[in-house]
């Protein structure tokens, strides 16, 4: 079976509350095992945190957690608060995978790289 | 000197806390809990948390309270947390790879769960942590930026330990390189080695 990448615009999110986003996200990923997500806009500090502690709550025979990594400009800094205040679209992204397809994400600054396998 | 940095030191100087809790974080396998064992051995005489090559050996958060270390003839009280290591993913097959039986591996899966979510929730309570990286893996990992991440956005002091420096293949540049804004000490909690320049950071940086 192949890989599904879904790419998710930034409005998809907008209007989420942080614990409705990460559990967007959850739910996305635990559909289907080969399903990799790549979100517009980077997760905050306290977004990943909330993801990784639902994740864990989350984990169990089929479901062994998830590789996650943000590129760019974290969403709760005041300038980006104050692009989405004025519509604007956030910068950087972030990919979103199971651990059972996405062994490894490595990141760099600015660059994001995925290794997938079973 | 920002005058955030000039009042802290301040309030160093003068000794404004009876004691602070102190929490070490970082990734599975980082050396927190040999670091822990260290820093308590070397004031108490004791070690305090299980030492393993499995990884998600501390499940829960292991403290040691009030633990005297004297720095520069003063004497830090601080209360050392010891934290399960943080990860994104737990997967029971990895400890039967490495030889568990298939309930005991499950049931290591479901406490590191619940030890990763104890850990996290503790970010909120430690007044200033140790971020332990090992030197020998890339420092630039997703956990390591969250930890830090939520950390700065509490103004949590926060001091990175470039662990494991005794090893063959360590590059703690690599740390300091990813991590070029916070205090970094590149210390081998096994083998003791730069122990009295990380007691030094902590009364510097972590006694807010």
């Amino acid at each position: 079976m192949g890989i599904e990448i879904q790419f998710i615009a930034s409005d998809k999110l907008r209007d989420k509350t942080p614990p409705q986003k990460v559990q967007f996200i959850l739910d996305h990923i635990k559909k289907s095992k080969n399903r990799i997500l790549v979100i517009e806009g980077s997760l905050s500090s306290s977004d990943e945190k909330e993801l990784i502690s639902k994740t864990m709550a989350a984990i169990d025979k089929s479901f062994p957690g998830i590789e996650v990594a943000s590129v760019g400009e974290q969403s709760s800094t005041l300038k980006t608060q104050l692009i989405k205040l004025l519509g604007g679209k956030p910068s950087g992204l972030t990919v979103v995978g199971p651990s059972s397809l996405v062994k490894q994400i490595k990141k760099d600054p600015d660059k994001l790289s995925l290794l997938t396998g079973k | 000197m920002p005058f955030k940095q000039f009042f802290s030191w301040l309030k160093n100087l003068f000794g404004s806390r009876q004691s602070f809790s102190l929490g070490l974080y970082g990734n599975v396998n980082a050396g927190k809990s040999t670091l822990a064992n260290r820093i308590s051995k070397d004031w108490s005489g004791e070690e305090m948390s299980s030492v393993s090559e499995m990884p998600h050996e501390t499940r829960e958060v292991i403290k040691k309270e009030r633990l005297a270390v004297k720095v520069d003839g003063k004497i830090l009280t601080m209360n050392l947390l010891d934290m399960p290591g943080i990860a994104t993913k737990v997967d029971y097959r990895d400890f039967i790879k490495r030889g568990m039986k298939l309930p005991e591996a499950q049931n290591r899966a479901k406490e590191a769960t619940k030890g990763i979510i104890e850990a996290i929730k503790w970010l909120e309570h430690v007044d200033a942590a140790m971020l332990v990286m090992d030197s020998c893996e890339d420092p630039y990992t997703q956990v390591n930026i969250t930890i830090l991440g939520n950390l700065e956005a509490r103004k949590i002091p926060v001091i990175i330990v470039a662990n494991k420096i005794d090893k063959k293949n360590a590059k703690p540049e690599r740390i300091k390189a990813a991590f070029p804004q916070h205090h970094l000490v590149e210390i081998s909690a096994l083998k003791g080695e730069n122990m009295d320049k990380l007691y030094r950071a902590i009364a510097q940086y972590a006694k807010g």
